[in-house]
Parts: structure tokens; C-alpha cells; sequence
């Protein structure tokens, strides 16, 4: 499945050199030649033509995601994860490294929308994408929307919720396949999203993104005074190839403290390998990521 | 029942004048002989409690209905002691009562679609959502036919349902209109709007003046599940499912993305040659059976105008092509209709739709169904990703469906009335 294709930096007698790419209404890329990504087959290099390209209305909303995953796991909150609602503006650089430096603001809403509640929020990024090599460089700020005492204590509430949560827990898949999530599991489903923030902001890349779809086991929820440790397995939803990745993570979190992320996702199926989501069989995480 | 009448009463009463009935009780009142009736009368005629009688004794030992309003229940409350008269509050407040009534109505209105206990507003198997087919062709064979248009691989059948009336019928290869549900297995609110809109169709038909005319113009051929064995594998073994079933000689992985195998630009940008990835084209064009029954039964028809593709998640209304950028020749007439539709569908709860053609829309995809029907003359082509933008993405809760099937009825509308008043 070929991405959508970067414009080329101008070519001139002097050299290539970056091209400044503002937004513009339009939408345009071309379809020539295949860039290297999980599923499709290698192809032939594509021909110049682009340097007046406008920028693909589709990269702003990349590096939109990416820096909101980013945000989320940062600020370590289960009660106050935020999702995109709108891109206002931004620009892009794209250096003959065909590394791309978005420029963006935009609009965040609540995760779980409460009935009423439209508080959105804004942000500022800065969001550097090294070509398809994961862990997009991020800068972002948002406008505080919760005092940070407040969200503290919801968070403690959260905690304290999960703590009288009865282990093991009796729970197969979240949502299940009908997309109920028993609201007495609901802070599960927000705590993975967390850990999955981490893992999604570390994946994207200017022509992949995830959703998470399904937290598909739980191998282990502990609560102890200081902490919760969870340990399970997700799916995620890469959209432009729409393959459902199985990813195992561990977190562990408490409210307050940085957010301690370990992961491992399976890789994509080649035509020799049966196809991934056949299995679904979680790997041990053998990286330590932030730990 | 009777507490529905009573209460419709009140509601007719309220929505007149506007009356809640916050905190306001009904208390049952025991009158065993004609003094304690004649001590009652005095109580209810004076003005200023405002009470209200809802059943009256016509005999002795019949108990006595009569609403309080909140205020008045401190003074009735001491007269009946002081009186001795025995009594019990039936209902604490009937504001909150009523509200659970109404609740409970729309609530069931909502799932008044239902026959056989078929809940429009729950997940179903294949069986039930083939079962119901039947029933609905059962119910109005006047209208409504069951047709088997081929079968799967794994040789399940493929079943339409066919709106007709009768004097299209006599007319003989009316315009149709076709809807594709279903073709990536685990988009199970595609496949839950679909069957949804079958009822739909049938109840309004006659009583809406759009659907009514629809039909009198057009025949619609709606395709609840275009890939059942995906279906039945998202039901019993894996809720992601995509692709169909279809066994491919040389690789242990199975199936083939239905949407990537029609005849437009097949295996072209937007597919893969992996067997094993979401996006298999397949070996060649067609080589699906799912695909080729439809493709058969389209050609052999020969005079679709229309063919909508639903499928989720994002939100998106789009139209040809995919499997290029360059402008379809209709897109400027395709991009109203789409806005248009988008409109009305975001006119019921606000749910937006972005619109455009699909290739810069979403991203590029060859052998698209979409761009098949329109490359072979079937102008009036979309695909519909309906709810959600990415929260539960496939696993959209139940809860949902009828919202959505409501919501993707107005625009479905709005499309085909279109289809209706520029046939070619």
C-alpha cells in the first residue's frame, strides 16, 4: 500500500535545496513509484513535477495525531486525555533528507465527551518527522483547560477506583464485540489508552497512524499503594494499510508521576509468515523502553 | 397500558400548558362509606390545593386516585390524618415517572422496527440478519423480494432484497439503485444500517413521500452482507477480520480484500500482492466469488444509475475515483449531491461528514467497487465511512446503530431523490 507520496524539493541549478510547502486548499500528490512501508512492494523512483505541490491535507493531520499522543502521554493522565478536533492552520519543510517539519495549531476536544461539556482545547507543535524512522521529534503546548490540582484528583479518584477493582480481573476483551465497555471497567480502557498514546506517538509517521481498536487480553493488573501495574495486549489500527497490530505493554502509573512505558508490537506478516492477526499470540517484551 | 393513557392525557395536558410535575404525588385514598366521601369533596374542592382527581369512587370501598402537587402536600397529608382517612402514595413523582415513560417510548420507537423480536438496535449473526431478510420480504411481497445472487467461497449464499412495486415491475428493468453492505466483514455497522434500511424502506414506503417516489421511479437492491464468510469469521474467531475467506494455493495466509478485487484500475496503487496483507487484491479481477456475483448480476441487470458502497469508520462521504487522482468527469455534480447528503445526514445530531473523492480523501485504493460501477456507467457512485472517527473505530457500540442508520438514511435519501430527478 504506497502512502501518499512527500512533494520533492526543488531542484535548481544551484542544488536542491528545502522547499517551503505553505498550506493551500487544494489537495494534490502523486501516485508514482512506491515508498518503502510495511506492506507494499518496493518501486521505481518517482519523477520531479511536485515542486509546486501544495501540501497534502493529510500531513497536518499526521503531525496533528502524533503530537497529541505525545501530549497525552506526557502529561500522564487518564482523566484528561484529549483527542483532535481540527486543524487551524500550519506549514511544512521538507529537507533533501526528506525529513518534514510540520508547524500546526490545533483544536482538541475531550476524550470521553461529557454530555454538555465543549471545552476545547488549543494547541501549538512542532512536529519533526525523520522520514519513516519511528519517534517523531515533538514539540507541543496546550491551553490548560483543567487546573492541575483538579486533574490530579480526578486522577486520584481514578486510581482509587481501579484499586477496588477485583483481580484477577474477569475480562477477556475491552470493548467486546459488540463495543460495550462495563463502566466499571471504563478506567482500564482510559489507562491503556495512556500506555497506547506512547506507543502511537512512537509509530507514526507521516503516512501511518493508529487508532487503538481493542485491548485484547489483560495479563496482569496489580494495584499497590504506589502504584498500578498493567500489563496487556492491544490492538491497533494502522489506517493507510489497515493492518491490526498486536502490541504487548506494560505500564505502570501512578497519579501524578510520569507515565513508565515498556512495549512490544508484532511485525507485519510477510508473504511467507501466516498473517499476524491469525495468531494473535503476544510476544514477551524484551525492550525496555523509558523503564 | 391504562397508566399510558393516563399519562398520554398528561402529556397533551403539559405540552398545552407547559405543566411539569416536579415532586407532585398521586395518593391513593381508601373511602369505605359516603361521610369519608363527602369529608374527601370538601378537601378537593377547595381552590387552593389544586388537586386533582383521576379516578373517582362510583361505589363505597373503591379506593380514590387524586394528584397532588408538591406544595399541597404538607396540608393534605395532615387533613387526611386529622380525618382518619386511610391512604398510600402510589406514585412519588410523576415527573420523574414520566420522564422514564418517555424514555422508555422513544426508547421504543426506536426499536418499533422490530418484528419477530428482531432488535434493529443489536448485533446479529448471519442467520438472524438473513432470517429477518426473508421476514421483511414475507411481510410485503408486494414490494419486497429475497433474491440469491450467487455464493460465497466457503458457499454461503448471497442474499438481496429487491424494492419493487408492482407497475415497475410491469415496466420491466426500472433504473435501480444498489446498496453494498457489508464487504469488509469486521465494519459491523455497515452491515447493521443495511438491515435497518431495509425496514426502513418497507414501513415508509407509502407514508414518505420521498421513498414513495424513490420507488415509483426506481427499484433499490440492497446487499445486507457482501461478505458473509468474513461475517461469520468476525462472529466466531476473530472480530478484525477484513478480507474474505478465500484459500490461496502457495500461502498459509487467507483472503483477499473484496474491496481491492473489482475491475477498476485492479492491482493498481492502493493494493497489495502480499496474500497475507489487509489490502490483498487478490490474484486477478474478480477472481473473489463474492465480488463476481455482484459484478454478474449488475451487468446482466444493465441499468443501475446508482451503486453506494457503507462501510466504516471515519466519517467521510466520498465518491470516484480511488485509484487515481485525476478529477472524475462528474465530479462537480457528485461533490453537491455528496455535500448535500452530508448536510441532511448531519441535520439529525450533528454528526460531520468530510467529502470528497476518495483517492485524497483517505488514500489511494485500486479495484475499488466504487470506481468499478462508476467506470461502467453507473454515475451516481459513494462511499459512505460512517461512524465513528476513531473512539470505538469497528467496535462501535450497539447503542449506536440506530442513531447512525437514522442519520445515514437522510443522506441516503437525499442521494437517491437526486438519482430519481436526473436519470439518464
Amino acid at each position: 500500500m504506497p502512502p501518499r507520496r512527500q512533494p520533492q524539493p526543488k531542484s535548481g541549478p544551484e542544488g536542491p535545496r528545502p522547499a517551503v510547502l505553505l498550506l493551500a486548499p487544494l489537495l494534490l500528490f502523486a501516485l508514482q513509484g512506491v515508498a518503502a512501508a510495511p506492506a507494499a512492494a518496493g518501486g521505481r523512483e518517482d519523477s520531479p513535477g511536485l515542486q509546486d505541490a501544495e501540501l497534502p491535507r493529510g500531513l497536518l493531520q499526521q503531525a496533528a495525531r502524533a503530537a497529541l499522543h505525545f501530549f497525552n502521554f506526557r502529561a500522564g493522565s487518564p482523566s484528561a486525555l484529549r483527542v483532535l478536533a481540527a486543524v487551524l492552520e500550519g506549514r511544512a519543510t521538507v529537507n533533501p533528507k526528506k525529513e518534514c517539519q510540520v508547524d500546526l495549531v490545533f483544536t482538541t476536544d475531550h476524550y470521553n465527551p461529557e454530555d454538555g461539556e465543549e471545552h476545547l482545547g488549543k494547541c501549538s507543535a512542532r512536529v519533526f518527522f525523520r522520514n519513516q524512522k519511528p519517534r517523531p521529534a515533538i514539540n507541543v503546548t496546550c491551553t490548560r483547560l483543567i487546573e492541575k490540582n483538579k486533574r490530579q484528583q480526578e486522577d486520584y479518584l481514578l486510581y482509587k477506583h481501579m484499586k477496588q477493582l477485583k483481580t484477577p480481573l474477569d475480562v477477556v476483551s475491552i470493548p467486546d464485540s459488540h463495543g460495550h465497555i462495563d463502566p466499571s471497567l471504563r478506567p482500564i480502557w482510559d489507562l491503556a489508552f495512556l500506555g497506547s498514546s506512547y506507543v502511537m506517538w512512537e509509530k507514526t509517521t507521516q503516512f501511518l497512524h493508529y487508532y487503538m481498536a481493542q485491548i485484547s487480553s489483560v495479563n496482569q493488573w496489580k494495584t499497590n499503594d504506589d502504584a498500578i501495574d498493567f500489563d496487556y495486549t492491544v490492538l491497533l489500527h494502522e489506517f493507510s494499510t489497515q493492518e491490526i497490530i498486536p502490541c504487548r505493554i506494560h505500564l505502570v502509573w501512578y497519579p501524578g508521576k510520569p507515565l513508565k512505558v515498556k512495549y512490544h508490537c508484532q511485525e507485519l506478516p510477510t508473504p511467507e509468515e501466516a498473517s499476524g492477526t491469525e495468531e494473535g499470540s503476544a510476544v514477551v517484551p524484551t525492550e525496555l523502553n523509558n523503564f | 397500558m391504562k397508566w399510558l393513557l393516563f399519562f398520554g392525557a398528561l402529556i397533551g395536558l403539559s405540552i398545552c400548558g407547559r405543566e411539569k410535575f416536579f415532586g407532585d404525588q398521586v395518593f391513593r385514598i381508601n373511602v369505605r362509606n359516603g361521610d369519608e366521601i363527602s369529608r374527601l369533596s370538601q378537601l378537593v374542592n377547595s381552590d387552593n390545593l389544586k388537586l386533582n382527581v383521576w379516578k373517582s369512587p362510583s361505589t363505597f370501598s373503591r379506593p380514590v386516585d387524586i394528584l397532588v402537587p408538591s406544595i399541597s402536600l404538607q396540608p393534605v397529608k395532615s387533613f387526611l390524618k386529622s380525618q382518619g382517612l386511610e391512604y398510600s402514595v402510589t406514585i412519588e413523582d410523576l415527573q420523574a415517572l414520566l420522564d422514564n415513560e418517555d424514555e422508555e417510548m422513544q426508547h421504543n420507537e426506536g426499536q418499533e422496527r422490530s418484528s419477530n423480536n428482531f432488535n434493529y438496535g443489536a448485533y446479529h449473526s448471519l442467520e438472524a440478519i438473513y432470517h429477518e431478510m426473508d421476514s421483511i420480504a414475507r411481510d410485503v411481497p408486494d414490494l419486497a423480494s429475497r433474491v440469491k445472487i450467487g455464493h460465497s467461497f466457503e458457499n454461503r449464499p448471497m442474499y438481496v432484497l429487491k424494492f419493487s412495486t408492482a407497475e415497475g415491475r410491469r415496466r420491466r428493468r426500472q433504473p435501480a439503485i444498489w446498496l453494498n453492505a457489508g464487504i469488509h466483514s469486521r465494519e459491523w455497522i455497515s452491515q447493521a444500517t443495511a438491515i435497518w434500511t431495509a425496514r426502513k424502506i418497507v414501513s415508509d414506503y407509502g407514508k414518505d413521500p420521498a421513498i414513495t417516489s424513490i420507488l415509483q421511479k426506481m427499484d433499490i437492491f440492497l446487499l445486507p452482507v457482501a461478505n458473509p464468510d468474513g461475517y461469520v469469521y468476525t462472529q466466531t474467531q476473530n472480530r478484525l477480520w477484513r478480507k474474505t475467506r478465500s484459500l490461496s494455493p502457495g500461502s498459509r495466509c487467507v483472503g483477499a480484500d473484496p474491496n481491492r478485487n473489482w475491475n477498476a484500475s485492479f492491482a493498481g496503487e492502493g493494493a497489495s500482492d502480499n496474500p497475507c496483507s489487509e489490502i490483498y487484491h487478490g490474484p486477478h479481477a474478480n477472481s473473489e466469488a463474492e465480488v463476481k456475483s455482484v459484478v454478474d448480476f449488475i451487468q446482466e441487470h444493465g441499468n443501475f444509475k446508482c451503486f453506494i458502497d457503507l462501510h466504516s469508520y471515519s466519517q467521510l462521504l466520498m465518491y470516484p475515483y480511488g485509484y487515481t487522482v485525476k478529477t472524475a468527469p462528474d465530479a462537480d455534480e457528485l461533490d453537491q449531491v455528496a455535500r448535500r447528503a452530508a448536510k441532511a445526514l448531519a441535520s439529525l445530531s450533528g454528526t460531520t461528514y468530510q467529502v470528497g473523492p476518495t483517492c485524497t480523501t483517505v488514500y489511494p485504493a485500486s479495484g475499488s467497487s466504487v470506481d468499478w460501477a462508476y467506470d461502467n456507467g453507473i454515475k451516481y457512485a459513494f462511499t459512505f465511512e460512517l461512524r465513528d472517527t476513531g473512539h470505538y473505530g469497528f467496535l462501535l457500540p450497539a447503542n449506536q446503530i440506530i442513531p447512525t442508520a437514522e442519520e445515514t438514511w437522510l443522506g441516503l435519501k437525499t442521494i437517491m431523490e437526486h438519482v430519481r430527478d436526473n436519470l439518464y
